[in-house]
């Protein structure tokens, strides 16, 4: 049979068109796989197969891995608890056994769950934290989740874990008690009383070493200046500087042994400044007065000038000096820093009780 | 003519569901306010403002799991006048809810401390917790024995709270108060020694010290102001706010209210000597 030459040339063109229709048909399936590929972690529809769980040890947050089925069986693994094995390392979980799943849903990115009451169950605030703060960081640990909501039988809980607003979605859990920021560290310092307000600028800088070495001066530590961790730790739990002696009104101490200033009003410590007085035991211990003052003092025996100078006994005065290290290194007076001496010279007026104490530590 | 039937069957229809169509769109049963004896079952409002006071799960208006000083105490009520508590209600924000004219609660425990609006909306009972101000100390610093003493110290308190206004008008210090901007700071500022002496509310001051005991000092009293948080009982419910009073009186006397305070507080704020 001889097929009409229209119909030829048509079949031709479909033969040629074909390739082209696939290629058009293949793309949307090819971006659709993509978007389930890119969707399925959050929706746990595909297997998470490497997961982290979160529990506590000594109260501080820790991440062992899991090999769980999405994230259902993440949670799972959250409220079954740590293995015995992961028990003997220490790892406890604050959440109560026992607790229920009743809904887990995921949109937006938001991971919903809805537990039973035994979530909420006791009164101790740290456990009710720190529960919350295992599911979030547990929740949060899934590929594409990037907030938590949590609610307790089909309600929000009001006021039940300290520190969290559940009326909201968590995006974070809280952060972790030991690690303050550099500006929380130089408040710290400024509340105890090593440097002044306006030193807290949040970047590190010599007057903050500085407050760091008068504090461990204080405390009896390495005299470094530097905020080691052992520093930290000592600072989370200071308290400000107590006077030596007791007496009303406004007074200088001068600690030889520990080479630091304390200024005080009222028996309470106003500043603690960072000195160095004269080696060899040449700064005299006792009770003085400061009675004189220069802005601009000439050490005559020295051939040097002296900022900022409030003589309390013969020719030994606080002042300010280029260099004040940790020892003691004068030829007797008291070396403060250029930021410190007016400070002192501000505080220490004519008439100002100055004790010398060795052996105050 | 067939037109007119239908028309006639679904009229007879509508008016013979209208009532059960009614009865649908009125409001769930409310507890009856109106009733003339008390109610044995009470419906309780909490305010959930504060953790200790109160705190649960909030699904619709109802509080599931509710807890605290102020559910507590309101279970315990309800047993002394001869009642129970069949459920809790969130009243949020308090203040609105109370000038609403049906309540759907026969008590309220919501922090409410006595106004116009709260007297104008319900009958008020007699405190059952003070809200005055609590003075907390540093370290080693010697009990003030009268505001006198506090005079020459450095004291803080939070910005623009009660104590702060406290401070300036009752104290009146020698030198400019601290405000903190959050409790967690101004907790921090008497550990350190920045300031002296922190004014909190008492209703916060066992929490405040809770777990710093050895880095803050005690407790050292509080300044007598006369107020205090109080009951709400909605007009018409049947309960009489006199046997609620004395309900409140018993509870005190037998140290009920000592002792859920020291519970849900961390200590009894009438416990803590006065300043004067």
């Amino acid at each position: 049979m001889r097929v009409p030459h229209a119909r030829r040339r048509s079949r031709r063109r479909e033969r040629e068109l074909r390739p082209v229709r696939r290629v058009r048909l293949a793309i949307p399936a090819v971006v659709g796989a993509c978007a389930l590929l890119v969707a399925a972690p959050a929706l746990g529809a595909t297997d998470v197969r490497r997961g982290q769980v979160w529990f506590l040890r000594d109260g501080e947050p820790v991440a062992v891995s899991r090999t769980a089925p999405a994230m259902p069986g993440l949670l799972r693994a959250l409220l079954a608890g740590p293995t015995r094995a992961e028990r003997a390392k220490r790892l406890r979980s604050a959440i109560p056994a026992g607790t229920d799943v009743r809904t887990l849903t995921i949109a937006r990115r938001v991971a919903t769950v809805d537990l039973g009451s035994r979530f909420a169950v006791g009164r101790d605030e740290a456990s009710l934290t720190a529960r919350v703060g295992q599911l979030v960081r547990t929740l949060r640990s899934v590929p594409g989740v990037v907030g938590v909501r949590i609610r307790v039988e089909g309600g929000v809980p009001v006021g039940l874990f300290p520190g969290y607003d559940l009326r909201r979605t968590v995006r974070a859990p809280l952060a972790s008690q030991s690690a303050p920021t550099f500006r929380d560290t130089q408040q710290l310092l400024a509340d105890l009383g090593f440097m002044a307000q306006t030193g807290v600028t949040g970047r590190p800088g010599d007057e903050t070493t500085v407050a760091v070495l008068a504090f461990e001066k204080w405390r009896g530590m390495a005299r470094d200046g530097v905020l080691s961790a052992g520093v930290l730790k000592a600072l989370a739990h200071a308290t400000r500087p107590e006077p030596v002696r007791h007496a009303p009104g406004k007074r200088v101490e001068l600690l030889l042994d520990r080479q630091l200033a304390l200024a005080i009003v009222n028996d309470r410590v106003e500043r603690v400044f960072h000195i160095s007085s004269g080696a060899g035991g040449r700064t005299p211990s006792g009770s003085f007065r400061v009675y004189r003052k220069e802005r601009l003092s000439w050490s005559v025996p020295f051939s040097v000038w002296m900022p900022w100078a409030s003589y309390f006994t013969g020719g030994i005065a606080f002042h300010e000096y280029g260099y004040v290290p940790a020892y003691p290194a004068s030829h007797g007076c008291v070396r403060m820093m250029a930021r410190d001496a007016p400070l002192m010279y501000a505080f220490a007026t004519t008439g100002t009780p100055v004790d010398v104490l060795r052996g105050t530590a | 003519m067939r037109n007119r039937r239908a028309f006639l069957v679904i009229a007879v229809c509508a008016l013979a569901t209208a009532p059960i169509a009614a009865q649908a769109a009125e409001p769930s049963p409310q507890p009856s306010p109106t009733a003339a004896a008390p109610p044995v079952q009470l419906v309780v409002a909490l305010g959930l403002r504060d953790p200790a006071l109160d705190a649960g799960v909030v699904r619709g208006s109802e509080v599931l799991l509710a807890r605290g000083y102020e559910a507590e105490l309101a279970r315990i009520l309800a047993r002394r006048l001869g009642a129970h508590v069949d459920r809790f209600v969130a009243l949020r924000p308090a203040l609105r809810l109370m000038a609403g004219a049906p309540s759907g609660w026969h008590l309220a425990l919501a922090g409410i401390e006595p106004s116009r609006a709260a007297r104008g909306a319900a009958v008020l009972s007699d405190p059952y917790l003070t809200t005055d101000a609590a003075v907390v100390l540093r370290r080693h610093l010697p009990r003030p024995r009268s505001v006198a003493d506090l005079r020459g110290h450095l004291l803080c308190a939070l910005r623009g709270s009660e104590e702060a206004r406290t401070i300036a008008t009752a104290v009146r210090p020698a030198s400019a108060p601290l405000l903190s901007r959050s409790v967690d700071r101004l907790r921090e500022q008497l550990r350190t020694g920045a300031c002296d002496a922190a004014l909190v509310p008492a209703i916060q001051a066992g929490r405040f010290v809770r777990g710093h005991g050895s880095e803050l000092g005690p407790v050292a009293g509080r300044f007598p102001s006369g107020r205090g948080l109080v009951v709400a009982v909605a007009r018409g419910s049947g309960l009489d706010v006199h046997a609620v009073n004395a309900a409140l009186t018993r509870l005190r006397n037998d140290g009920t209210l000592g002792r859920l305070a020291r519970t849900w507080l961390g200590l009894d704020p009438a416990a803590l000597r006065t300043l004067r």
